[in-house]
């Protein structure tokens, strides 16, 4: 016999075909549909989003990577990213003395700045935008064209060139030998550096020029950027290439490795979207798994009696395998249409706030949407078909045994490994997969217990309370097992939900507060002693929040407990053992300082050589805001003996303990200082932070500068220019720029998250349609017998919903208690947040499941109700 | 009209029993029997007599726990599943209680069905005169569940005799039906069972049907109590 027996594929596809019209398969079609149209969407809506994110926060470096380095680097570095076709940009950084230049006068030297110079090639930027005035009109009106590097013979350059040097936008000035025309004035740089002691004003020239400055000399202190661009996995093969080449004079980033406030909604956004589409994934196959169960089910009578009319098992398995078959490339083809256009819709909705630079590259969410149909509909319906075959011919006389449903059976092994397998394809991190899968099993064996003491304990309040409530408990009860199966299902669906929402909640928030209306938006650094009142007084009579004024005092830390730092540091100890490790962490420690505005300046220094360089130390009476004890005590501002606060992390790293005394050298004083307490220090606050904080007499006797935040609404912009205007040696720094655009991309991922949510929140309502949809025949069959029995339709209507309202609000119970683990493990373990209890959630779990679940149950039953559906069932 | 009296089923020494809780329970004690070619049998007694389960092993879904069962000379205690169904495909034809249609399909798709199985060619054909035959020609692109329990029941009598059995097996084929549905259903069995020639094994509990069958068999406990001949009614009724 040919595979496909001719009467067997006529039989099938006329099975289909009517029962698709007749809605029969609806259920478990759909459950493909969207196992297929969520991962279709989600995978292309997720990749599509995350690549936008990376390009747009991109621009924070003006690249996808820097390779940053103190010498030059080797040549087959840049040969290589040209072999893969990558976008590249050099760029010499140094600080340097200019002077104002007239045509007809030498270098005035009364009129000098020291600025740091960056020489570009023509390229730069390569992601972002450089936006400059080059007219008097533009300036005055602050308006700016989109620029790359300067000519030849020209410089961009920081307004604060033109104020202190007394030049203007055309003339000229001289760095190092060579007179440069002032082309143009920045007015936004993508990579501005955030560094408050960066060395002056930015001049920006090009590379073909710096030569001529003659300012490179053996020993000058230069670094070297090299600025990396181009397709996502061809900066991914580069980045792989490169690291373990590096050596620790360089440096090597994208914008995701950097800790700061931008890398790290990022991360959590991405970490969001994966788990938010691997968690749709079990939905959907949680979805197509009941629903290829109540198929195997409602077909065994079908197929004993085509067994009964002398068809063969290979005759049914033909049959059989077509319908499923034919079921299920109309429903991956129908789910990735859906999948399409739910994307396309989804993008589009959000076009506004995506780059035009970003793809749309649909190969691999639609090969992993097609393998995610291809396995749910072999993996979950491989035990149910088998089931299904070897269905006897005798239940034509006696009725179905329908076998128990077993959650944990080897019968589930196929499916298990397929989610497993799903999991893994989406995740990429089999470990994670594992985990997920493990827990999740051991969370069903412990909701099973308590889906069927639940059940039990329900029949005892039952029997207290009315005839309905009472017979829904009842069948509650006898049917425990079925309905404890049930009930983990919709626990599970319920719990995904509650999970994601919680989740998403605290990100939003945790966000909102990391970015509040009034984030400080200008520093004002290098405010003498005798200006401090003077800010104080303009930040009072305007109403600016503004952050405390801080004193900062360069020095160093010189010994712990006696001991020379350099020697507890020592890198050439250090780096010996884990060069590249501590290479990383120093990378990572100098973002920190740099993009947080932190104040101590020179960080990386303190891994790479010990404490050898300067930190700036500050006093304050009273502990600041967004830093938090946890270890020692905070002092009175009356403590006269010298007392010290320390960062959590420097004192982990140089193994500082409480009551440690540390050596520091001010200039040429020394002191000693005891340790008494130690902070953690929110580095993403917009406002300066510290490592090292004394008490006031240790520090007020020091000369020192000082330093401030404050945010400037729009409106007082002019006030602030003016009133800053007046006090030309204080520098400020705008980071207006920086947080509109982190805003942005908070805004483009609240978005992205609420789409994923609604898309998850389909499936999981799926699963739980699917499950009551399952029980429907045995409910048929009780109904109609207890209708016979006399019972009135008021009866009959009540109970049932009572029996799914019974089992949302369990299921809902069960769920969050679920859901508060999955989450304290999910804020602590992945998205690095504070553990928070979620009792609306609670209430919300349990309310909405019982609504749901009661709706849904009326609802599938309300034909069985009716007077004459139940007629024909019994006569 | 076959009208050789020749032996189609033949039992010796059947008996079933099952394990239950780790019992065994005979539901079937040892009984021999002969049915003849175009004979009709009822099988009689309360319920839990065994009649379903003799039903099912003379009609090969089951297999006995000892003694032989020949249908058509062939032994199907000694067939494995896949054999059996070849010889019910060819000579077994079914009426149940519960009418067992395929739902999700039309009067015409269930009565074509076991014609389609045996790869009949004229399936359609035979079908919609076998729906004529019932009274249904109208009612042919219906579904079950539009029909009546009594239409439905003629639907499963032409599907059973559209491969004209040798033998059809009726498990209470008006047990669902009130009286006048199943007298009327009962009339027109016995009517295609006449024409056809066909050997009706019947399993009632109804005694008035059981006395249109030319022979009684009556179980008790899973034992053979009586065994009666009885004087066939022939009436014929026009559906």
């Amino acid at each position: 016999m040919s595979f496909l027996n001719n009467a067997a594929a006529k039989q099938s596809v006329r099975l289909l075909r009517h029962e698709l019209k007749r809605g029969e398969l609806t259920i478990v079609f759909l459950a493909l549909v969207l196992a297929v149209a969520t991962v279709f969407s989600l995978t292309g809506f997720s990749n599509q989003i995350k690549s936008a994110l990376i390009i747009q926060s991109s621009s924070f470096i003006a690249a996808d990577r820097v390779l940053e380095t103190s010498r030059k680097i080797d040549p087959l570095i840049i040969q290589k990213s040209t072999t893969l076709n990558l976008q590249h940009v050099q760029q010499i950084v140094m600080s340097s003395m200019v002077f104002a230049a007239n045509d007809d006068q030498k270098a005035d030297p009364s009129t000098m700045l020291l600025a740091s110079l960056t020489a570009t090639s023509d390229l730069y930027p390569l992601r972002g935008e450089l936006l400059v005035s080059t007219t008097a009109e533009q300036l005055v009106n602050k308006q700016s064209q989109l620029v790359h590097a300067p000519n030849k013979n020209e410089v961009w350059v920081d307004k604060k060139v033109l104020t202190n040097l007394k030049v203007k936008l055309g003339e000229h000035l001289e760095i190092g030998i060579k007179k440069f025309v002032i082309a143009g004035v920045i007015q936004q740089l993508p990579d501005n550096s955030f560094s408050i002691f960066s060395a002056g004003p930015k001049i920006i020239l090009n590379i073909t020029d710096i030569y001529a400055t003659d300012l490179i000399q053996p020993a000058s202190r230069i670094g070297y950027k090299y600025l990396f661009a181009g397709d996502n996995k061809d900066i991914e093969q580069f980045s792989t290439w490169i690291k373990p080449q590096l050596n620790n004079t360089q440096r090597f980033y994208g914008i995701k490795s950097r800790q700061n406030a931008l890398a790290k909604v990022l991360n959590r956004a991405e970490k969001y979207l994966s788990l938010a589409s691997m968690l749709g994934i079990v939905l959907a196959a949680v979805a197509v798994a009941v629903g290829a169960r109540r198929y195997s089910h409602r077909h065994q009578v079908n197929v004993a009696v085509f067994k009964a009319m002398g068809a063969s098992r290979a005759y049914v398995s033909n049959l059989y395998l077509l319908h499923w078959s034919l079921l299920s490339i109309a429903g991956i083809l129908v789910g990735l249409i859906a999948g399409y256009f739910i994307q396309f819709f989804g993008l589009l909705a959000m076009a506004e706030y995506l780059p035009n630079t970003v793809t749309n590259n649909l190969i691999e969410p639609l090969f992993i949407a097609i393998v995610t149909g291809l396995i749910c509909a072999v993996a979950f319906a491989i035990s149910p078909l088998i089931e299904l075959f070897n269905t006897s011919p005798l239940a034509v006389v006696r009725s179905v045994k329908q076998t128990k449903p077993k959650l944990i059976s080897w019968q589930q092994v196929p499916a298990f490994s397929a989610l497993l397998g799903l999991l893994m394809m989406f995740s990429g991190d089999w470990k994670l997969s594992l985990i997920l899968l493990a827990s999740g099993l051991i969370i069903v064996v412990i909701l099973l217990l308590f889906a069927r003491l639940m059940m039990s304990l329900g029949r005892g309040v039952g029997s207290k309370a009315g005839q309905a409530w009472q017979l829904a408990l009842a069948n509650l009860k006898r049917n425990a097992s079925e309905n404890s199966v049930q009930l983990v299902s919709f626990t599970i669906a319920i719990q995904l939900l509650l999970l994601l929402l919680v989740v998403r909640n605290e990100l939003l928030a945790d966000w909102q507060a990391q970015l509040p209306e009034t984030a400080a938006n200008r520093f004002l650094i290098n405010i003498s002693k005798s200006q401090v009142d003077e800010v104080k007084k303009f930040t009072q009579q305007n109403n600016l929040v503004a952050s405390a004024v801080y004193p900062v005092i360069p020095g160093r830390l010189t010994a712990v407990n006696n001991e020379k730092i350099s020697n507890v540091n020592d890198p050439s100890v250090a780096q010996n053992s884990s060069q590249k490790s501590s290479l990383k962490e120093s990378t990572l420690k100098e973002n920190a300082i740099k993009e947080n505005s932190a104040v101590d300046n020179n960080k990386a220094n303190i891994t790479r050589r010990g404490i050898g360089r300067e930190l700036n130390l500050t006093w304050q009476d009273l502990l600041p805001e967004k830093n938090k004890l946890i270890a020692g005590k905070w002092w009175q501002a009356s403590d006269s003996n010298a007392q010290v606060s320390i960062e959590e992390k420097l004192a982990q790293r140089l193994d500082i303990k409480l009551g440690d005394k540390l050596t520091f050298q001010l200039g040429s004083d020394i002191f000693d200082v005891e340790v008494t307490s130690i902070r953690t220090v929110n580095w993403q606050s917009m406002q300066p932070n510290f490592y090292m904080i004394f008490n006031q007499q240790v520090l007020q006797d020091f000369p020192a500068t000082f330093i401030a935040s404050l945010f400037v609404p729009e409106l007082q912009q002019q006030k602030f220019s003016s009133f800053i205007a007046k006090y030309p040696t204080i520098t400020v720094l705008d980071v207006d720029a920086m947080i509109n655009q982190l805003r942005k991309v908070i805004k483009q991922v609240s978005i992205a998250i609420e789409f994923i949510l609604i898309l998850v929140v389909l499936a999981g309502s799926l699963v739980l349609v699917a499950q009551v949809q399952a029980t429907m025949e045995e409910r048929q069959r009780n109904l109609a017998i207890l209708r016979t029995l006399g019972a009135r339709g008021v009866l009959l209507r009540n109970s049932v919903l009572y029996e799914f309202i019974a089992l949302g609000v369990m299921a809902g119970f069960l769920a969050s208690c679920a859901m508060e683990v999955a989450v304290y493990f999910l804020q602590t373990k992945v998205f690095a947040m504070a553990a928070s209890f979620h009792f609306k959630f609670w209430l919300l779990g349990m309310g909405s499941g019982g609504l749901f679940v009661g709706l849904i149950g009326l609802f599938s039953c309300w034909r069985l109700l009716t007077k004459t559906a139940l007629h024909r069932h019994v006569v | 009209m076959n009208i050789k009296s020749e032996t189609i089923l033949k039992v010796n020494k059947l008996s079933k029993s099952v394990t239950l809780d780790d019992k065994q329970l005979t539901i079937l004690h040892p009984l021999d029997l002969e049915v003849n070619s175009a004979e009709t049998l009822a099988i009689v007694g309360s319920s839990g007599s065994g009649k379903t389960t003799l039903l099912s092993l003379l009609a090969g879904l089951d297999l006995p726990s000892s003694g032989e069962v020949y249908l058509k000379e062939q032994p199907l205690h000694q067939f494995n599943e896949e054999q059996r169904s070849q010889i019910r495909a060819k000579h077994v034809g079914f009426i149940f209680q519960q009418f067992l249609l395929i739902n999700s399909l039309t009067a015409l798709e269930n009565v074509m069905l076991p014609a389609e199985l045996a790869n009949q060619k004229n399936a359609k054909t035979l079908a919609l005169q076998l729906l004529s035959d019932v009274g249904l020609s109208e009612r042919s692109d219906h579904f079950p569940n539009q029909l009546s329990g009594g239409e439905q029941q003629r639907v499963a009598i032409a599907r059973a005799f559209i491969t004209q059995p040798d033998v059809l097996f009726a498990d209470e084929p008006t047990g669902n039906l009130d009286s006048q549905t199943g007298e009327h259903i009962a009339d027109l069995l016995f009517n295609l069972n006449q024409q056809f020639g066909t050997t009706l094994v019947l399993v009632t509990h109804d005694h008035k049907l059981a006395h249109r069958c030319q022979r009684q068999i009556e179980l008790a406990a899973g034992r053979l109590v009586t065994a009666t001949v009885v004087e066939p009614q022939t009436n014929v009724v026009m559906l």
